[in-house]
């Protein structure tokens, strides 16, 4: 390498590094092994550069899983973009761009023996990737939680948005328990042998109608009694009660779930209503239990507030594309690869920055700052290209 | 690359490594914004979805290529840092571009096994 010798040329008066090998002259920082600074910062920085390379590399494997999967299925690409908010995305690249200027400066202060400068930059880089994370985890747990996820884990018949498309092409059946949302009624049977049957009204604006139940469950409001289990025993509606000791202990809490994919606003009203009758007498049952009607009736809101961005996903979009799901597998892949790197960097500079505050960095022994900074750029170069590829398909 | 001129203490730095001026960090961090800002401006344009496609990865090729410059100082450093780096990028390319032309080949022939039955096998 021709740095080799280069770095033997500038030793000029004060420069006390000659005599390599020599314990004592070595400025701190400055490992035994090496001529002098140059010599150990140049090593360093091409073996930077070299795991950089390799990075690029590494991120390439996915590169080209996206490149495949959009050139042959665009249509995949054009509507499942549209689950990714483009604000979440542009907020993140501006929040890496910052850390990356932040990074690149406090290379600089660290060059001039700023030392408060270079604790200053290093911290805004730590706040910015950590912001960056945050703003990840917002977007993932709200893919969580709308079930659009990779693989067989995406289910936009969850996902508030995807009920739209659901009523308008019925691609999601009402049987669905995933698909369906839960409310609770108490119901307070005294005997065994009963009969319950809900409905589930739904009033909006427009009219009124009847929504599916797709399944019913019993639980416990009351002191459990491990001896008697719940006595609601058949999973579809109506439910019939045929065993079990409930005398005295009243509520039993029916969880009703409805299936039904409707976009629902805030004006929506639904209304539970369950009646109760006498079990049709069969042998197992003592056919002379009484009848009490009119077990309960809940009214409640949807849980789930529907955010504005899901709704406007999918109106008038019509069903996913089959293998959908694939879009999400890519996106949770490269995000996830790059979100490790975030993290690593996370680590890496807390390090710096405790090391900066000890004053460990001199304009002679700045590598470990230069270092990062330069994985932090690519970092931040790969989100780059990772936030028009996934968030800003037209 | 610019190694022998920083050792000649053509400023007030050190001999180690360059030192990039704030004026050159400021400046490539607004490009940066501003580009950012261009690229989701410009999604909002329909050009069509290949002209689309092509305007947001010509202004990523441009911000990746500030950055490198730039904040990762390869403008001023030693060429065979930008030729690992563009090694690096190339094999990207080779990678792609081999992967895109093979499954190319071989597409028509593939079977999805969802909306469309696969075609029986002709008859001996």
């Amino acid at each position: 390498m021709t740095a080799g010798h280069d770095h033997h040329a500038p030793h000029g008066p004060g420069s006390g590094h000659d005599d390599h090998g020599d314990h004592g002259t070595h400025p701190p920082g400055i490992q035994h092994h090496y001529d002098d600074a140059q010599h150990q910062f140049d090593s360093g920085k091409l073996g930077i550069w070299f795991f950089l390379a390799q990075e690029v590399l590494f991120f390439s494997a996915l590169f080209v899983a996206y490149v495949l999967y959009r050139h042959h299925r665009p249509e995949i690409f054009a509507y499942a973009h549209h689950y990714l908010d483009v604000k979440w995305g542009a907020i993140n690249t501006g929040v890496l761009i910052v850390s990356s200027l932040s990074a690149a400066w406090a290379v600089r202060c660290a060059q001039l023996a700023q030392r408060r400068g270079l604790i200053l930059c290093l911290s805004i880089t730590l706040v910015c990737a950590c912001g960056f994370l945050a703003i990840k985890y917002i977007e993932y747990t709200h893919k969580i939680h709308e079930h659009i996820l990779f693989g067989k884990k995406f289910d936009p018949c969850v996902s508030s948005g995807g009920q739209h498309l659901l009523t308008n092409g019925d691609h999601c059946p009402g049987t669905k328990r995933s698909a369906c949302r839960a409310a609770d009624v108490d119901l307070r049977p005294d005997q065994p042998g009963w009969q319950v049957a809900c409905k589930v009204k739904e009033t909006t604006p427009t009219g009124t109608r009847e929504l599916p139940v797709c399944e019913m469950e019993a639980h416990h409001h009351g002191p459990a009694h491990a001896a008697n289990p719940p006595c609601w025993e058949i999973s579809q509606n109506p439910w019939v009660c045929k065993a079990g000791d409930f005398n005295g202990t009243p509520g039993v809490a029916a969880l009703v779930h409805y299936g039904d994919h409707a976009l629902r606003g805030s004006s929506t009203k639904i209304e539970l209503e369950c009646d109760a009758a006498k079990a049709p007498p069969t042998p197992d049952y003592a056919a002379d239990l009484p009848v009490v009607g009119g077990l309960g009736q809940g009214t409640f809101q949807p849980k789930q507030k529907l955010s504005d961005h899901d709704l406007g996903v999918q109106r008038s979009m019509g069903p996913p594309p089959e293998h959908t799901n694939m879009f999400f597998s890519i996106y949770f892949c490269m995000t996830g690869l790059h979100g490790i790197h975030v993290l690593a960097g996370v680590i890496v500079c807390i390090w710096l920055l405790i090391r900066a505050v000890k004053g460990h960095f001199t304009p002679q022994y700045f590598g470990p700052v230069d270092y990062f900074a330069l994985y932090w750029h690519l970092v931040d170069l790969i989100w780059i290209f990772l936030f028009p590829l996934l968030y800003l398909i037209h | 690359m610019a190694n022998p001129a920083a050792d000649k203490h053509h400023d007030d730095h050190h001999g180690i490594a360059h030192v990039a001026s704030l004026k050159v960090l400021l400046g490539t961090w607004i490009l940066l914004m501003i580009l950012t800002v261009a690229t989701v401006g410009a999604t909002k344009v329909d050009f069509g979805p290949s002209t689309n496609l092509a305007i947001a990865m010509f202004i990523a090729v441009i911000k990746a290529t500030l950055v490198v410059l730039f904040f990762m100082h390869l403008f001023y450093d030693k060429l065979f840092h930008t030729v690992l780096i563009v090694a690096g990028v190339l094999a990207l390319a080779l990678f792609v571009g081999f992967t895109l032309m093979d499954s190319n080949q071989y597409q028509e022939s593939i079977q999805w096994n969802y909306t469309v039955p696969a075609d029986p096998p002709p008859a001996p």
